[in-house]
């Protein structure tokens, strides 16, 4: 048969209500992303960065400045990744939903630019600690805001959730001190991303 | 096999309806790329061109044709009409099974 006319020809109605909603749910699952690839890589930067943090602070493992990079550099590798992995369906998509990503993306542009700004100019007037605090709460800072920001701009609850704790985590660490902050972020949030990246995906395939 | 009543025949067609329910996903105030629309509908490029004619014939996409830098490109969403279509054969088929 010509497959047009096959592609044509109606369905019972309870198989094109079918066809309706596994057209949606596919729609949105490509224009989403691959939660793998949007959430895990943050989890493994901070895990492994903080995790190399946290041994400096505590056991003097690896120099400080080893272990700042290693986190600074999986953090931009995350983010690259990120953004590569929302920007494969949803480039061809123009309109009010490209501005506003767009939009979000400049905003951790700037944000992540403030705090390095920042960073560079109060670093030399502090004791070691705390120039190693103020950079990964700084930047933890605005990764939590942005995170609930997004969570409100495309109405994604587990983004919103996952920022809401990022921000409880680093306001505690700030409290405690350098080494609890490493650790809260290497386990915590690390964790926390690594988890929510795999759970998705396999819910996604799954469903 | 029930014969549906009053469901609107230009969506009434499986590529059709998928066509129009992939655009009604992508939200109001935005466009696909051509491209981008066939990859999410798996459809073959005449194939899935038969089908947006058809589509706005009946006044339920507009299809705009552009340049992105030197390359042409055709954009696609949904018209306000065919939102409406879209809605209204959904609540219809609903009705239908419900009838059922």
């Amino acid at each position: 048969m010509d497959p047009l006319e096959d592609d044509d020809r109606p369905l019972r109605p309870e198989e094109m209500l079918r066809l309706i909603e596994e057209q949606q749910a596919t729609t949105s699952k490509r224009l989403g992303g691959d939660p793998l690839l949007t959430y895990t890589p943050w989890g493994i930067a901070w895990a492994v960065g903080f995790g190399a943090l946290f041994l400096n602070y505590t056991y003097g493992f690896l120099p400080r400045g080893a272990a700042l990079s290693v986190l600074f550099s999986l953090m931009i590798l995350a983010l690259a990744i990120s953004s590569f992995a929302q920007r494969t369906v949803s480039s061809q998509v123009r309109g009010e939903s490209a501005e506003r990503g767009m939009m979000y993306g400049f905003a951790w542009m700037f944000g992540l630019g403030g705090m390095i700004a920042l960073g560079v100019r109060l670093s030399p007037q502090l004791p070691a600690d705390e120039t190693g605090l103020l950079w990964a709460a700084g930047s933890m800072t605005v990764v939590a805001a942005l995170y609930i920001a997004g969570g409100a701009v495309w109405r994604v609850r587990t983004m919103f959730y996952l920022g809401a704790g990022v921000a409880v985590l680093n306001m505690i660490g700030v409290v405690v001190g350098p080494a609890a902050h490493a650790l809260l972020m290497s386990v915590g949030a690390g964790g926390a991303f690594v988890a929510i990246g795999v759970v998705q995906r396999v819910r996604r395939d799954g469903a | 096999m029930t014969a549906p009543r009053e469901l609107d025949p230009v969506i009434h067609a499986q590529a059709r309806l998928r066509v129009v329910a992939t655009l009604n996903t992508l939200g109001e105030a935005n466009q696909i790329a051509f491209p981008g629309l066939r990859e999410l509908l798996g459809m073959t490029a005449g194939n899935l061109s038969v089908h947006l004619g058809k589509l706005e014939e009946a006044g339920y996409v507009e299809i705009v044709k552009t340049h992105k830098g030197r390359t042409p490109t055709t954009y696609v969403s949904l018209t306000r009409e065919g939102r409406r279509a879209f809605e209204d054969y959904t609540a219809a088929i609903r009705e239908l099974l419900d009838l059922e």
